[in-house]
């Protein structure tokens, strides 16, 4: 799994309108250097947000559960944009102010959208749903909000941002690259430590917890996982949509229920669909002379359809 | 019933949902090794909340839950499956893993968070299903069962836990009569030759009173009767029970058997 995320990402650093050298010194090239890093960036994301959408599906049992359906994206984005005024104020470095109000923005916006959805101790899919949409308005609305008071040269880069998409500037910041990256990875570790207890859960919270889970816990602490490993990738790359949704979905369907294996494959597939999606963004704004398309545009044409498909079958058979 | 014996003891459980709405006034239970325990009673008698509070799942307003002579919230969740396990009414989710998955996952406590299965955890494993009649099933998911073979199942599950204590929530509610026997017969023997103490909320007064050692008819929170079938089986407790004529039709072999009117 490790090497073919690997070969995907060399096959993707090769591909470009600009070609890369092939013949001499292709490691040293400027051009290749700039897009490992991005495309490094794009894996962690990507598997960030897989990570986080896999865990939240399991932990909610709601195949439709996903960090930017039930609003942490946009949660930890009020962080993101509250970060450059913040970060003057406290004279704080702009890659940890960043990562951390983000990471406040997820985790509040994770403890509103459960409160609501939590009735007597369960979990009503459907309201779970509706609070998602209901906190991402609200949640959009403090973004206009914090646009209005931004000065008009970091207006562009906001709204960009807002887009979703691996941006080319983390070369210059590799503080902030490091400190979400390590945030991905420490969440992913914790996550899979926490698989088999997982697995317990999908039999039921009162099998889970006479059978030595700690569901209370189990709650509690992959709500704080899945809202670390969206703010790091919220903070590297914006609300990028349905990545959580769609590469749980696919594994779930070619590998069955186990988290075990799910956690590992899951975060693994994540990378490699977005420095697929992020390339595939490369290449198209190249050939149409877009400029560059944001790859959160992608995944969210590719991932509204998908989210439909998945709410009418689930549906059809009757929401539990 | 002595509390001296017994490995799961409730005395004057008390317990509300809401404020001022008492769905349990005062319930006692001593559950000893060996015994088949069946909780009988109208819908909404206040069974299954007892067994949630039997299972720590819920925590009583006031009264006591001991198990092996310990408040039962003294226990981590890990050391209480070590001794009790559970059984849920019907097996909803988890549809997809193997049979043999999910009766390792009963395992949990004795293996670890990350640990992998070692060769006792197989063995207790095989000896479940062989105990339930679940090995030839072994690879096949729980979606691919028939009610009763999930079930079994679900029960093996439970037994890979080694519990002393073995709680049941209408085990047999979806099943045919052939099924049912199986189960009510799984759960005697699990008692009788593996020691220990079952507990089964019951809906089926005739299978209960053929099969437990001991009966516990409950109302509206309260114990109207316990104790032995031939003690509980009695047309003015049943009666005053569910609200409905009762008449007993005697057996050759057993208790009588009870039919509503």
């Amino acid at each position: 799994m490790a090497t073919a995320t690997a070969v995907v990402g060399l096959a993707c650093s090769l591909w470009g309108r600009v070609g890369v050298p092939l013949d001499e010194g292709v490691f040293a090239s400027q051009i290749w250097q700039l897009r490992v890093v991005r495309l490094a960036a794009a894996a962690l994301v990507g598997a960030g947000l897989a990570g986080a959408g896999l865990a939240l599906q399991g932990l909610l049992r709601n195949p439709l559960a996903e960090p930017y359906i039930l609003g942490l994206s946009s949660g930890a984005g009020v962080g993101v944009l509250l970060g450059p005024s913040m970060g003057a104020t406290l004279h704080l470095a702009a890659w940890a102010t960043t990562p951390a109000l983000a990471m406040l923005g997820a985790l509040v916006t994770a403890a509103v959208v459960y409160g609501i959805a939590r009735r007597r101790g369960r979990l009503d899919p459907y309201v779970l749903l509706l609070a998602g949409v209901i906190v991402n308005v609200f949640n959009g609305a403090m973004i206009m909000t914090l646009l209005q008071f931004t000065r008009q040269e970091e207006i562009f880069w906001f709204v960009s941002w807002g887009m979703g998409r691996i941006p080319e500037w983390l070369w210059h910041r590799p503080m902030l690259l490091g400190l979400c990256g390590g945030m991905i990875l420490v969440g992913w570790i914790a996550l899979f430590l926490r698989s088999t207890a997982m697995n317990m859960l999908s039999l039921g919270d009162d099998v889970a917890s006479t059978s030595g889970v700690s569901v209370q816990r189990l709650r509690v602490e992959t709500f704080v996982l899945v809202a670390l490993m969206t703010s790091a990738a919220v903070a590297l790359a914006g609300p990028i949509g349905f990545v959580g949704l769609i590469v749980p979905h696919v594994c779930r369907l070619l590998l069955g229920p186990d988290h075990r294996r799910l956690t590992i494959v899951a975060g693994f597939g994540g990378a490699m669909f977005l420095m697929l999606a992020d390339t595939l963004c490369r290449l198209m704004g190249a050939w149409f002379q877009l400029g560059e398309i944001p790859v959160g545009v992608i995944t969210a044409l590719a991932g509204g359809p998908f989210f439909i498909v998945l709410l009418r079958r689930r549906a059809r058979e009757g929401l539990g | 019933m002595s509390d001296a014996s017994a490995i799961l003891a409730a005395s004057d459980v008390r317990f509300a949902y809401r404020a001022g709405v008492e769905v349990l006034r005062g319930v006692h239970l001593a559950a000893a090794k060996g015994k088949f325990i069946c909780l009988l009673g109208p819908n909404g008698s206040g069974k299954t909340t007892f067994l949630k509070l039997l299972l720590g799942v819920l925590s009583p307003a006031s009264g006591r839950i001991e198990l092996e002579a310990k408040p039962l919230e003294q226990y981590s969740a890990r050391a209480l499956a070590k001794k009790l396990a559970y059984v849920p009414q019907t097996p909803t989710s988890a549809l997809n893993f193997p049979v043999r998955e999910l009766v390792l996952m009963g395992r949990y406590a004795h293996t670890g968070a990350m640990g992998l299965p070692s060769e006792t955890d197989l063995q207790v494993a095989r000896l479940a299903m062989e105990m339930t009649e679940s090995t030839d099933v072994a690879d096949r998911t729980l979606e691919e069962l028939s009610g009763g073979q999930a079930q079994c199942a679900m029960i093996a599950r439970a037994l890979a836990q080694q519990p002393g204590v073995c709680l049941l929530d209408e085990p047999t509610s979806h099943l045919d009569i052939r099924n049912q026997l199986k189960i009510y017969r799984m759960m005697r023997r699990l008692a009788r030759d593996w020691g220990m103490a079952v507990v089964c909320v019951s809906h089926d007064i005739n299978l209960a009173a053929r099969f437990a050692d001991e009966l516990m008819l409950m109302k509206r929170g309260a114990v109207i009767a316990a104790g032995g079938p031939a003690e509980v089986i009695q047309k003015n407790l049943l009666r005053e029970t569910y609200d409905v004529e009762i008449e007993l039709i005697p057996t050759s072999d057993g208790p009588p058997i009870v039919r509503a009117h």
